[in-house]
C-alpha cells in the first residue's frame, strides 16, 4: 500500500495548503478607523444601521446606489455607498456585514449582507405589546 | 384555573406521546443491547407507533388551526392555503426533527423485517439515535439546560410569554383577536419544492444511519466482513436520495430565490453536501472490500462510513444550533438547543472513536478521559474540553488506523480498478474536508476566543499580522466564491471526473493498460471535440483554464461511461447502475459548471444618462425600466407593461420581443458614440455599427437643423414580434421583509431568469392633493429631464421687463428672471415661464403649476455668473410612471443539470435494486 501512502499524503498536503489559503482569502475584519487605515483594501465591517440619517435610493437617479449611515461595533459612523439597488428590509436590519474599501470619507461596499429580526423574536414582540397589555 | 377552548388536554396526551417515544426507544436500545429481541423489536413498535401518533396529532392540531399551541401559531395563519400544511410542518425546528425521526423509524422498521446475525448491533444504533432524536422534543429544563422543543408547547407557557397578564386570564383564546389567527408560514417556505425538498433530503439524511449502524457492528466483530452487503446497499440507497434531495434545495434556490443561481456555497447547502461526499467515497471502499479476502484499506472504509452520519449530526447542530449566526444570509434563529445540540453530536463521535479502537485497554483509557473531561466541561470550561477531546479524536484514530485493522502488506497493481476507486474516495474526502473547513469557520472562532489574549500577545511580540487576525476570533468564509471555494474545489474535480472515466474500463486486479487505452479512445476523442466546440462558443478567459480542464474531464466520464453502457453492458441490466449514475454525476457537474460560469447578464446597462452614473460605482448589471418603455437588452427588447396583485405577490409583467433588424433610410440621421451620422442609403443594420460605418453612414461634423432635431441614438434592431411575458414577482412577507421572487423562460438549451431587484408595490406617498415628494434639480439653458410622461426643457432664461411686471402680480421694485420651459408630451408646448423674485434681497417664492401635465416647479436659486438655477419639481400621481429595476440572465444549457441529477438517481436505483437482487438470492435458493 506504499503508493496510497504517497497519494494520501500529497492530498494531505494539499488539504492543509489550501487551509492556510483561508486565511489569506478570508476578507480582514476591521472597524472603521482600521478600515481608513488601509484605505482601498477590501475588507469587511461589521455594525447597525445609523437611523439618524436617511437611507437614500433614488434608483431614477441610479438604480444601483444605495447610500445610508452605518455604526462599527465601536460605534463610529460613517457614510456608506452601496454598489446595490436598496435591500429589502435594511431598514429593520439588526446587523449588517459590508464587505467593500474606504475611498475617501465614505466606505464604499460592494457587497452586503444583512441580519433581519428571526420570526421568532419579532413574534415575541408582537405579544409582548402594549396594546395587548393594556387590553387584558 | 380552567382555561376556556384550549385543548389542553391534548396538549397533555402529545406531551405523554413524546415521553412514551423516548421511553420506548431508551427500552429497545437496552433490549437489543443485552440480545432479548423480541423485547427490543416490541419497544421499536411501541416507539415507532408513538412518533406516528404523535406526527399525525400535529396534523390535526395544524388541520383544526389550534392557535393555542406555539407551533401552529408561529407557523399556520388563516390565510395559508392547505395544501402548504406538509411546509407549515416542517417549517420550525419540531417538525424538522419529527420529520427526521419518522423516516429513522421506516428505515427501522424495514430493517426489523431483515434477518441476520447483524440484526440485534445494527437496530441497537438504530433505537440510540432515536432515543436522541426524540430528546429533542422532549421541552424538559434542568436548571438553564433545556432538553428538547416541545411541539405540544401551548402559547401561554411559552418561556417568552411568561408572567405576561394574558396567560393568567382564562378567556384568554377569545378576548385577543391576536389567539384567533397565527403568525403563518414565511411565505418563502410557501413553495412546492418546500413540500418535497425537505422530506427526500430528511429521508437521506436518515439512510446515512444505516451503513454507520453496520460499520459499528462490523467494529464489534472483525472477524466477519458479511455487514458490508448490505451497508453497501444502503450507501448506494443514500446516495441516490440524499445527491437528490440536495440538488431539490438547488432548484428551490433557483425557482423561488433571488440570489441569481442553484447554489452559493451556503452553510446550509455545505453542510448537507459534505456528507453526501463522504458517504460517496465509503461506498465505494465497501465495493473494493465486500468481496475480498484479504481487505485493503478497511480501516478508511469504516471511517467514511462513520463520519458519514457524523456529519450529517454536525450539520443539524450548524444549522439549528445557531452558531452560524452572520455567516449565513439564511436566518438561523438560536432556541436554546445548542447545548443539546453538542452533546448529542459529540456522543456519537465519541461512541465511533470508541468503537474504532480493537484493545481493551485503550478503549479504557479513552473511556477514562472522556469521563474527567466530562466534569472538566460541567466545570465550565466547555470550550477547553471540546478541544483536547478533539486532540484525543486524532490520536485515537491514528492509534487505530496503525494497528487495529487488517492490513496487506502487497501493493495493488496501478492499473487495478480497486486502486482508482481508493483515489477517487480519498479526493472526495479532501473535497468534503475542505468544504468542513470553509463552513466551520464560525465554530473555529469559538475555539480562538480563548486563546485570543494569547494570540493578540504572540502577534503583537512578532509582528504578526495574521496572528493579530487569529486574535480576532472573527473569521468569516471570503465573499469572492472563486477564491474560497473554487480554488480547491475545481481542481479536484477535475481529478475525480477522470478517474471516474477511467475507473470504470478498469478491471479489479490487473488490466491490460493497452486494452483501455484503447477502450478510452472514443471517450477522450469526443470530449476533447466537445471541450473545443465549447472554447469556441463561450469566452473562456485564460484564467478559467481549469474551469475548462474540468468541463473536459466532466465530458470524458459522461462520454466513457455512456460507451461502457453501449459496448460492455449492452444488455446486461444488472451492470447499469453505475455508469448510468457517473454519466448523471459528470452531467450536473458539467451543467453546474457551465452555466454558472458562462452565466450572461444581459440586462447590463451598456448605454445609460452619463451625466448620473458614476462609473466607478455602478456595478451595471441592473437595468431601469419605466412603464409602457421597451429597451433594448441582450438578444432582446424587453417592456414593462405593468403590475398587478395577486395573493402575496406584486406580480410584473415583463414582455420580451424579439430584435428584428432596423432598416435605415437615406437622410436617417443618427448619433454614434457622440458623432452625428447620416445614412446614404437603404440598409440594414448589422449587430455592430462599426461594421455598417464605411460602407452605409457618412459623418456630419456640422450637423444642420434639420440633421440635429431628427438624429437620434444608433441602434442595431427595433422590437419585432412579442415572444413571451415572464412575471417576475415580489412576495409581501411582513415577517421577513418583501422578498423577490424570479421568473424564468425555460428552453432545452438554456434559460433565461430575469428578476426584479426594486420595485414598487404600493402607490407612492403623496400629499392630500396627490403630489409626490419634490426634486430639486440643477439645470442649465439646454437642459432636460423626463417628468413622468413629460419631458422638460429648459429653452431660455430672461429678465422680465418692466411692463409686464403688473401683469404677473410684481412689483416694480422687484428683480425676477422668468425661465423659459417648454414641456413636450406629445405636442412641443411653450412656453411655461417660472420665475425667480428678489424682493428687496429677500427671495419671494414662486411656485408655477402646469396642471395639465402634472408638473409643478418652483426655481430655489439662480446664479448669474453660472447660468444655472436649481429648480424643484413636483410630480403629480396622474402622470407618475411606474418603473423597475430588473436582472436578467441567460443560464446555458442548465437542463444538462437537471438530466444528470434524474440520471444519478435512476442510476443509484438501478444499482440498489441489482444489489439487492444479487445479495438476497443465495438465502432464497438456501
Amino acid at each position: 500500500m506504499k503508493r496510497s501512502h504517497i497519494i494520501s499524503l500529497l492530498l494531505v498536503a494539499a488539504l492543509i495548503g489550501s487551509f492556510i489559503a483561508t486565511f489569506t482569502s478570508t476578507s480582514r475584519s476591521v472597524n472603521f478607523a482600521e478600515a481608513t487605515q488601509f484605505a482601498g483594501e477590501e475588507c469587511k465591517v461589521s455594525g447597525t444601521l445609523n437611523t439618524a440619517f436617511p437611507v437614500e435610493y433614488n434608483p431614477e437617479v441610479d438604480p444601483t446606489k444605495t447610500v445610508f449611515h452605518m455604526f462599527d461595533a465601536t460605534g463610529a459612523s460613517k457614510r456608506v455607498v452601496l454598489n446595490q439597488p436598496k435591500p429589502t428590509g435594511l431598514e429593520n436590519s439588526e446587523s449588517i456585514d459590508l464587505y467593500g474599501s474606504v475611498v475617501g470619507e465614505e466606505f464604499h461596499a460592494t457587497e452586503m449582507l444583512m441580519k433581519c429580526p428571526s420570526k421568532y423574536n419579532e413574534n415575541n414582540h408582537v405579544l409582548m405589546g402594549e396594546d395587548l397589555q393594556t387590553e387584558g | 384555573m380552567e382555561y376556556l377552548g384550549e385543548w389542553t388536554g391534548i396538549a397533555s396526551f402529545g406531551q405523554g406521546l413524546i415521553a412514551l417515544a423516548f421511553g420506548a426507544s431508551f427500552v429497545s436500545l437496552v433490549a437489543f443491547l443485552c440480545g432479548w429481541q423480541t423485547v427490543g423489536r416490541k419497544a421499536f413498535y411501541v416507539h415507532a407507533t408513538s412518533t406516528f401518533a404523535t406526527i399525525a396529532l400535529i396534523f390535526v392540531l395544524f388541520g383544526a388551526h389550534r392557535y393555542e399551541f406555539e407551533y401552529i401559531w408561529k407557523h399556520l395563519n388563516n390565510e395559508m392555503p392547505m395544501r402548504f400544511i406538509f411546509s407549515a410542518f416542517w417549517g420550525g425546528q419540531e417538525g424538522g426533527f419529527l420529520l427526521w425521526m419518522f423516516w429513522h423509524n421506516v428505515l427501522g422498521l424495514v430493517l426489523l423485517q431483515t434477518d441476520s446475525k447483524w440484526h440485534n448491533t445494527v437496530l441497537a444504533t438504530v433505537a440510540a439515535i432515536e432515543l436522541f432524536l426524540t430528546s429533542m422534543l422532549l421541552g424538559v429544563y434542568f436548571g438553564n439546560f433545556q432538553l428538547g422543543l416541545d411541539p405540544f408547547l401551548l402559547l401561554r407557557d411559552a418561556p417568552s410569554n411568561a408572567g405576561l397578564p394574558w396567560t393568567a386570564r382564562a378567556d384568554y383564546l377569545t378576548a385577543f383577536p391576536m389567539f384567533q389567527d397565527g403568525q403563518g408560514l414565511n411565505p418563502l417556505l410557501q413553495n412546492y419544492w418546500m413540500t418535497i425538498h425537505p422530506p427526500t433530503l430528511f429521508l437521506g439524511f436518515a439512510s446515512t444511519s444505516i451503513p454507520f449502524a453496520y460499520a459499528l457492528a462490523g467494529l464489534a466483530d472483525r472477524t466477519d466482513r458479511s455487514w458490508m452487503k448490505p451497508a453497501l446497499r444502503w450507501s448506494i440507497f443514500g446516495i441516490g436520495i440524499l445527491g437528490t434531495g440536495i440538488l431539490m434545495g438547488g432548484a428551490w434556490a433557483y425557482e423561488a430565490l433571488s440570489f441569481g443561481g442553484f447554489w452559493a456555497w451556503d452553510p446550509v447547502e455545505n453542510s448537507s453536501l459534505v456528507p453526501w461526499l463522504t458517504l460517496v467515497a465509503g461506498a465505494h471502499l465497501l465495493l473494493i472490500n465486500r468481496n475480498r479476502k484479504k481487505p485493503m484499506a478497511l480501516f478508511s472504509t469504516y471511517y467514511f462510513l462513520l463520519i458519514s452520519f457524523l456529519l450529517v449530526l454536525y450539520s443539524t447542530f450548524l444549522t439549528k444550533s445557531g452558531i452560524l449566526g452572520d455567516t449565513s444570509v439564511h436566518s438561523f434563529v438560536d432556541s436554546g438547543i445548542l447545548p443539546q445540540l453538542l452533546v448529542y453530536v459529540l456522543s456519537f463521535v465519541a461512541l465511533a472513536h470508541f468503537m474504532l479502537l480493537q484493545s481493551a485497554t485503550w478503549k479504557s483509557v479513552f473511556g477514562a478521559i472522556l469521563a474527567l473531561l466530562l466534569i472538566v466541561a460541567m466545570k465550565g470550561y466547555v470550550v477547553e474540553a471540546i478541544g483536547v477531546f478533539l486532540g484525543m479524536l486524532v490520536v485515537t484514530s491514528v492509534k487505530a488506523y496503525r494497528t487495529d485493522f487488517e492490513r496487506t502488506e502487497e501493493e495493488e497493481s496501478i492499473w487495478s480498478r480497486e486502486f482508482w476507486m481508493f483515489v477517487g474516495s480519498l479526493l472526495f474526502l479532501v473535497s468534503a474536508a475542505h468544504i468542513t473547513w470553509q463552513t466551520s469557520l464560525p465554530v473555529l472562532n469559538r475555539f480562538l476566543e480563548p486563546l485570543s489574549p494569547l494570540l493578540a500577545q504572540w502577534g503583537e511580540s512578532w509582528d504578526s499580522q495574521f496572528l493579530l487576525d487569529l486574535s480576532k476570533h472573527n473569521l468569516a468564509p471570503g465573499t469572492d466564491l472563486d477564491q474560497t471555494y473554487h480554488l480547491v474545489q475545481v481542481p479536484l474535480a477535475v481529478l475525480i471526473m477522470a478517474v471516474m472515466g477511467l475507473a470504470q474500463w478498469l478491471k479489479y486486479k490487473s488490466t491490460n493498460i493497452k486494452t483501455v487505452a484503447k477502450n478510452l479512445f472514443y471517450a477522450t476523442a469526443l470530449s476533447a471535440i466537445g471541450t473545443g466546440t465549447l472554447i469556441w462558443a463561450y469566452p473562456f478567459e485564460w484564467w478559467e483554464l481549469p474551469r475548462v480542464a474540468l468541463l473536459f474531464t466532466a465530458l470524458f466520464a459522461v462520454f466513457s461511461n455512456a460507451d461502457y453502457i453501449l459496448r460492455m453492458a449492452r444488455g446486461k441490466w444488472k451492470q447499469w447502475g453505475s455508469p448510468v449514475a457517473h454519466v448523471g454525476f459528470g452531467l450536473v457537474i458539467f451543467g453546474a459548471v457551465l452555466s454558472t460560469s458562462q452565466k450572461d447578464i444581459i440586462s447590463q446597462n451598456q448605454i445609460g444618462d452619463i451625466s448620473t452614473l458614476n462609473e466607478e460605482l455602478n456595478n451595471r448589471e441592473d437595468l431601469l425600466i419605466m412603464e409602457g418603455d421597451t429597451l433594448s437588452m441582450g438578444p432582446y427588447f424587453v417592456s414593462y407593461r405593468d403590475r398587478y396583485q395577486e395573493g402575496i405577490h406584486v406580480k410584473f409583467r415583463m414582455d420580451y420581443f424579439e430584435k428584428a433588424p432596423h432598416t435605415y433610410q437615406p437622410g436617417d440621421v443618427v448619433f454614434f458614440d457622440g458623432m452625428v451620422f447620416e445614412a446614404k442609403e437603404t440598409h440594414e443594420a448589422s449587430p455592430q455599427f462599426s461594421e455598417d460605418l464605411e460602407d452605409h453612414w457618412m459623418f456630419i461634423p456640422f450637423p444642420n437643423e434639420r440633421q440635429a432635431k431628427t438624429a437620434q441614438l444608433w441602434k442595431a434592431g427595433v422590437p419585432g414580434e412579442r415572444l413571451f411575458t415572464l412575471e417576475p414577482r415580489i412576495q409581501l412577507n411582513e415577517q421577513m421583509g418583501n422578498a423577490p421572487e424570479p421568473d424564468t423562460k425555460h428552453w432545452l438549451h438554456r434559460d433565461l431568469y430575469t428578476h426584479i431587484k426594486w420595485g414598487r408595490v404600493s402607490p407612492p406617498e403623496t400629499d392630500e392633493e396627490g403630489w409626490m415628494g419634490g426634486r430639486t434639480h440643477t439645470m442649465q439653458v439646454g437642459d432636460s429631464m423626463l417628468v413622468g410622461h413629460t419631458l422638460l426643457t429648459v429653452d431660455s432664461l430672461r429678465a422680465v421687463l418692466d411692463d409686464e411686471k403688473p401683469l404677473r402680480g410684481l412689483l416694480q421694485k422687484d428683480l425676477a428672471i422668468a425661465a423659459c420651459i417648454s414641456l413636450k408630451n406629445k405636442e412641443r408646448d411653450t412656453p411655461h415661464q417660472p420665475m425667480y423674485i428678489v424682493r428687496d434681497s429677500t427671495v419671494i417664492p414662486d411656485l408655477y403649476e402646469a396642471d395639465d401635465y402634472g408638473i409643478k416647479m418652483r426655481i430655489e436659486t439662480f446664479d448669474p455668473q453660472a447660468e444655472t438655477l436649481e429648480m424643484t419639481v413636483w410630480e403629480h400621481e396622474s402622470v407618475r410612471r411606474d418603473f423597475v429595476v430588473m436582472q436578467a440572465s441567460i443560464f446555458p444549457l442548465i437542463n444538462v443539470l437537471w438530466l444528470g441529477c434524474i440520471l444519478m438517481a435512476i442510476g443509484t436505483s438501478m444499482a440498489v435494486w441489482s444489489r439487492w437482487k444479487t445479495d438476497t438470492k443465495p438465502r432464497i435458493h438456501a
